[in-house]
């Protein structure tokens, strides 16, 4: 179980559109530095190493230092935390279900052209059935 | 800490972390992660086999039945409480060898306790390296429950009741005649 401060810094770390997407950059580069992550977003380096501070407090990010270089790695570990809060094997089946048919149907209408302005989320191109 | 700067023979590794604070002691954590006296629940049910856990030694993870077996590896650090590493395959796949590194840390509260996945980066990302990462979060969790409640997770139960159940379908290349202890894959 989760103790009710640490989720609460979970759901704060991830109540900010900037620290999703750095947690987004960071998962899709294990290893990266704390420069890459700043190189992607138009904020000073500091206010940058604030967000990262934050995801780190949190429990989302694990930093390791190797010479004079901070690595960054993303931990899934909270975010299965509060999936299995809410969410059973049989729920998470179903709602994954679910899931699967709206990403098809949303690739479909984007390839036909039908634009319902862009969401934010796991992009799913092609693995909806895995 | 350095573990993610090692490479494996095959140069660059793709690195995966998976960390979570146990209220448990080291000693506590530590003893459950390397229990090969009973099924272990946060490894998919599966048992040790094993001479005994000690750097070079192969284990297999096989079914409480001995029966099947899910995966097979080598030790390569054996430094309790605080280190354990394995190379790590499943039998049911050709995927290259990866690398699993336990590194367990008192803190205040309990035991932080950090699973990092090493993947050869050469290799598109496989199936096995998409079970591990689920695998890996499985592990993180469960041990924790494990250690903290004496239970697994309900999901972990549950994933435990459905392996008992596919036991029937389990690949034949998965029968333990198949997988030896000199099978297990080299660093």
């Amino acid at each position: 179980m989760m103790s009710p401060e640490s989720m609460d810094a979970v759901f704060q770390a991830l109540g900010n559109a900037q620290r999703r997407r750095m947690l987004d950059h960071v998962k899709n580069h294990p290893g990266c530095s704390v420069g890459e992550v700043a190189a992607g977003f138009d904020v000073s380096r500091v206010a940058v190493m604030r967000h990262l501070t934050v995801l780190e407090e949190a429990g989302l990010l694990i930093s390791e230092k190797r010479g004079r270089t901070r690595h960054l790695y993303m931990n899934a570990v909270p975010i299965q935390m509060i999936h299995d809060r809410w969410a059973s094997e049989y729920s998470a089946m179903w709602a994954g279900r679910t899931l699967d048919i709206k990403y098809l149907a949303e690739q479909r209408a984007a390839a036909d052209g039908w634009d319902a302005g862009s969401g934010e989320g796991p992009a799913r191109t092609g693995e909806a059935n895995d | 800490m350095t573990e993610t700067a090692k490479a494996t023979p095959d140069g660059e590794v793709r690195t995966s972390m998976y960390r979570v604070v146990i209220r448990a002691s080291i000693d506590t954590v530590w003893s459950e992660l390397i229990r090969t006296d009973r099924p272990l629940p946060f490894f998919f049910g599966g048992q040790y086999d094993t001479p005994g856990l000690k750097p070079g030694a192969p284990f297999a993870m096989r079914t409480p039945d001995g029966q099947f077996t899910l995966a097979m590896g080598e030790v390569i650090e054996f430094d309790p409480p605080h280190r354990y590493a394995h190379t790590f395959r499943f039998t049911t796949s050709d995927d290259p060898v990866s690398v699993v590194r336990y590194v367990l840390k008192e803190v205040e509260g309990g035991t932080e306790f950090t699973l990092i996945n090493e993947h050869p980066a050469s290799d598109p990302v496989s199936k096995s390296e998409k079970q591990m990462a689920q695998g890996a979060k499985f592990i993180g969790d469960n041990l924790k429950s494990v250690v903290e409640t004496g239970k697994a997770t309900f999901g972990g139960r549950m994933m435990l009741f459905m392996f008992s159940l596919m036991a029937p379908m389990t690949p034949k290349a998965a029968r333990s005649e198949h997988w030896p202890l000199d099978r297990a894959p080299k660093p």
